[in-house]
């Protein structure tokens, strides 16, 4: 039961004898989504309930990761942008840290159904899990596609806010450089050019997005997996196998702490230089 | 298209998952935005408020610490050079009145003398007058007696006058 060769590439169905539309959106990972909320809210509500003016426990962590944060993405987006943007990109970053970090439980992924084992002394033991009772988030390319959608949506709003569509539409195409004259008339295809690369640079933006996310931690997710079931697959004795199943995937737990808080902060970091380079006044600044 | 829809399938793409995992993300931005960053934001510009607050008091504290020392070093000094020119007043005072007991006491004593001497010389007049009166009663009255006459007015009045001459030499 606790061993598991390959994590399946689409999540499934978390109540499986339920009424059909009601099984078939509710899926493993839209569940550890939603328990990832509730435990989210009840954070913040505990952090800021009773908030002190010498802050300590849940509020001091709390206050000192918003203000590493706003701190940091202010640098990015700037001053002018931080105020409309801050809640978002933080809420990703949070949000996506505790998702991806939620994968590492025992039991998320390596708890499911599968082939009876059999012989095993095990009741319930299953030779391999071809279905996690749970799986995390954002190895579920609905949520991070999802999220990089609305990232995309958000960073539009804010874009046609700061510059409106002309100075979009300027950003894109203009010639850069300040250059005029003849040379600015020989410089005008190079940068129409561009100006289309530019836009399927950023259509590609969501894919890019979600798929790095995506691949990031299920592919953990499989790692961790194959390494849970690594002895078993070497032909290791039973006793063996099991303690091998506890040592090895050790370091790529550490690991996976690692990545799960790289990938939050790429996330979110990229979102937040998106919304610097459309919405930066820097050309205007200069003249 | 159908190739992508198809990738999509694959990697398991579904509307209403994908619909119900926005859905759950915006709920979590809406929970922070409004249980978590509202707040803390506006407590740490409360805290960067107070500080700024507290860094101006403190600034003005010190400021009116140096006025108030300042000022206290000017009153000692002007307390000082008062106190100098009161004791250099009260020295000089002294010294006038000193010196003016001293003046009056030497004009008292001089004064003293001078009326001494004259009490004296009032007094050796009239000792010399009684002296010269009494001798000259009697050199009358021996005379009268060495003569066994007795003298007239004008022989004692010779007598007189010559004792006085003799006296007075």
């Amino acid at each position: 039961m606790l061993f598991a060769a390959a994590v399946p590439l689409q999540a499934e169905s978390f109540l499986r004898n339920a009424p059909a539309p009601f099984a078939e959106w509710l899926t493993n990972s839209i569940f550890v989504t939603a328990v990832v909320v509730i435990l989210i809210t009840w954070l913040a509500r505990g952090a800021t309930r009773s908030m002190q003016l010498v802050p300590t426990g849940r509020q001091n962590f709390f206050e000192a990761l918003v203000e590493g944060l706003y701190n940091l993405l202010e640098g990015i987006v700037g001053r002018h942008m931080i105020g409309r943007t801050f809640s978002f990109l933080a809420s990703i970053f949070i949000f996506l840290v505790i998702t991806n970090w939620f994968g590492l439980f025992p039991g998320v992924g390596s708890i499911g159904w599968g082939e009876v084992k059999p012989g095993s002394m095990l009741p319930l033991a299953v030779e391999y899990v071809k279905e996690p009772l749970l799986r995390p988030g954002s190895a579920d390319l609905n949520l991070t596609l999802g999220m990089a959608t609305v990232a995309m949506v958000l960073w539009f709003i804010w874009t046609m806010q700061e510059v409106g569509p002309g100075g979009f539409i300027h950003h894109l195409f203009a010639p850069k450089g300040g250059m005029k004259g003849f040379v600015g008339l020989m410089l005008v295809p190079i940068f129409l050019f561009v100006g289309v690369l530019e836009v399927i640079s950023i259509a590609t933006r969501p894919v890019s997005l979600s798929l790095r996310l995506f691949g990031n931690i299920y592919a953990g997710e499989n790692v961790l997996g194959l390494m849970i079931g690594l002895g078993r697959d070497l032909g290791f004795p039973p006793i063996f196998a099991a303690i091998a199943s506890v040592i090895i995937p050790i370091p790529f737990y550490l690991l996976e702490l690692m990545v799960g808080v790289l990938q939050a902060f790429v996330f979110m970091l990229l979102c937040a230089v998106y919304i610097q380079l459309s919405t930066s006044h820097e050309e205007e600044s200069a003249h | 298209m159908e190739q992508v829809n198809a990738l999509l399938e694959q990697f398991g793409f579904d509307w209403p998952k994908f619909i119900a995992q926005i859905i759950l993300f915006l709920i979590v931005y809406g929970v922070l935005s409004k249980f978590a960053f509202g707040p803390i934001i506006t407590m740490l510009e409360e805290r960067r408020r107070r500080i700024e607050e507290g860094q101006l008091n403190a600034e003005k504290i010190k400021q009116q610490l140096a006025e108030a020392e300042q000022r206290y070093s000017e009153l000692l000094q002007k307390a000082n050079t008062e106190a100098q020119a009161l004791i250099e007043e009260a020295r000089k005072s002294s010294a006038a009145i000193t010196e003016k007991q001293l003046q009056d006491a030497i004009r008292d004593a001089e004064g003293i003398i001078a009326r001494a001497h004259q009490d004296i010389e009032v007094e050796r007049h009239r000792m010399v007058a009684d002296v010269k009166k009494e001798m000259i009663g009697l050199v009358v009255n021996t005379t009268a007696k060495v003569t066994g006459k007795v003298l007239t007015p004008e022989d004692q009045k010779r007598l007189n006058e010559e004792t006085a001459a003799q006296l007075a030499a």
